[in-house]
């Protein structure tokens, strides 16, 4: 990828700096990310799209964990990468990704309070037959096997369903410490808590939803078997 | 054996994620080795914990990337714009500065000062025309005032009256022949540049308002 917006540009010239109208994400990718932010912060869009793309799988798999819905999913990682651009002078530094997972997590919760007001039944896609349709192919990991696959699908199941079973409290530190992988202190930013509660939370969590994996174990041998192999 | 407190439960969670002090990491240990209740929910939390690591990590359904429009950028205006645009101003004061003073001269000669008439010849207030010939002379009625000329009055007698020039009204138009052609051409340049400057102006914006909307529909 080049850089453009250089004064060797001629349309350098005629446009403010930093915008070209044939920009598209021209910012190399392995750019410090730090000058990407700072980019960004001085209205460069295409610094933060490049930002945009390193982080939105996890901001849409944060989301997803809490909304339980794809496609609510997407609308709140939407709603956060729009949020976080516009507040992007609020960033005073550390954890950019726990900033940005803050924001996610405010859309989620945003959504979560809209739910609560307006109660809806979520219309599951449904196959001719009325079943429950699969997930979409481009969610499946191309590297497993069939089997694993099936496996796959049977544990995220499981596992939505005994996040779903949780407070939204305790499944926000949980999503946040367990799956998206922060410290602790990276949560306790994101989530503005103090650490003992970040800590309490977990625990607490991780405690329930141990009991309820347990149900699920001697259900689903295979897929929890296979966990225990590839954790070994 | 010690009774386990959830305090107990927070610090082993703590423990497994290593964000417990030495001396608490060091106390916890000796208690693991010689209370298997407590080393059972370690082994639990671990497991949980391992499972909820694993859990499949789902792509973004698409990419999440911000539009111009979207973010709310305003289109671009060509830094070359602003210039224009004063330029045009300028020319259009100009042009204003020069026809002001132009039509207001016009204006005047309908009721001409005395100097210009005086220079053209004309009485003031546009009058008939003087007479020509020498001025005719005062009859005298009695013989007795009849003045003898002496060398001082010949000396003293009024020149006769030149003949006033061929005076009349000048014309509107011969004032706008004899005007400065100069005028007439800044009259036509001014605003015409004026005009061209405004419409390259009108053009890169209208070129980037473009560009910014092409871009803002690329998803």
């Amino acid at each position: 990828m080049t850089v453009l917006g250089r004064e060797d540009d001629p349309a350098h010239f005629y446009f403010p700096r930093g915008f070209h109208p044939d920009a598209q994400f021209v910012y190399n990718i392995g750019m410090d990310e730090t000058a990407l932010i700072i980019e960004a912060q001085h209205g460069n869009l295409d610094a933060f799209n490049s930002l945009v793309l390193t982080y939105q799988d996890a901001l849409f798999n944060t989301a997803l964990r809490i909304l339980s819905d794809e496609d609510l999913a997407a609308d709140a990682t939407q709603e956060a990468f729009l949020s976080a651009f516009r507040a992007l002078n609020s960033y005073r530094g550390g954890s950019f990704k726990a900033w940005l997972l803050r924001t996610v997590t405010n859309a989620c919760y945003d959504e979560l309070r809209r739910r609560k007001r307006r109660p809806t039944t979520p219309l599951e896609p449904e196959t001719e037959e009325g079943e429950e349709m699969e997930s979409p192919r481009w969610l499946a990991d191309p590297s497993a096997s069939p089997e694993e696959q099936v496996d796959q699908a049977d544990l995220e199941h499981a596992i939505q369903h005994c996040l779903d079973a949780l407070p939204t409290d305790f499944k926000t530190v949980v999503v946040m410490a367990d799956l998206q992988g922060l410290d602790y202190d990276e949560v306790a930013q994101a989530v503005r808590v103090p650490l003992g509660t970040i800590k309490s939370r977990l625990a607490r969590a991780r405690l329930r939803l141990r009991e309820c994996l347990q149900g699920f174990a001697e259900l689903l041998p295979a897929a929890f078997r296979l966990e225990k192999e590839r954790g070994a | 054996m010690k009774k386990i407190s959830f305090r107990d439960v927070e610090n082993l969670s703590a423990y497994l994620d290593g964000q417990t002090s030495q001396a608490e990491r060091t106390r916890l240990e000796t208690r693991l080795k010689s209370e298997p209740e407590l080393a059972g929910i370690l082994e639990d939390l671990r497991e949980a914990r391992q499972i909820l690591r694993r859990t499949p990590k789902r792509r973004a359904p698409r990419n999440f990337t911000l539009t111009p429009r979207m973010a709310g950028l305003k289109p671009p205006i060509p830094r070359i714009v602003p210039a224009l645009s004063w330029a045009s101003a300028v020319a259009m004061l100009v042009f204003a500065g020069i026809l002001g003073p132009n039509l207001l001269g016009r204006f005047s000669f309908g009721a001409a000062s005395p100097m210009m008439s005086a220079a053209y010849g004309g009485g003031v207030g546009g009058g008939p025309p003087a007479a020509e010939g020498p001025y005719p002379e005062t009859p005298v009625s009695d013989s007795s005032m009849e003045l003898t000329p002496t060398p001082e009055l010949m000396m003293m007698t009024l020149p006769e009256a030149t003949a006033a020039p061929e005076s009349r009204m000048i014309q509107p138009e011969e004032t706008a022949a004899k005007a400065s052609p100069d005028f007439n051409t800044w009259l036509i340049l001014l605003p015409g540049v004026a005009a061209v400057l405004v419409g390259a102006a009108l053009v890169l914006r209208w070129n980037s308002i473009r560009q910014f909307r092409q871009k803002s529909n690329i998803k």
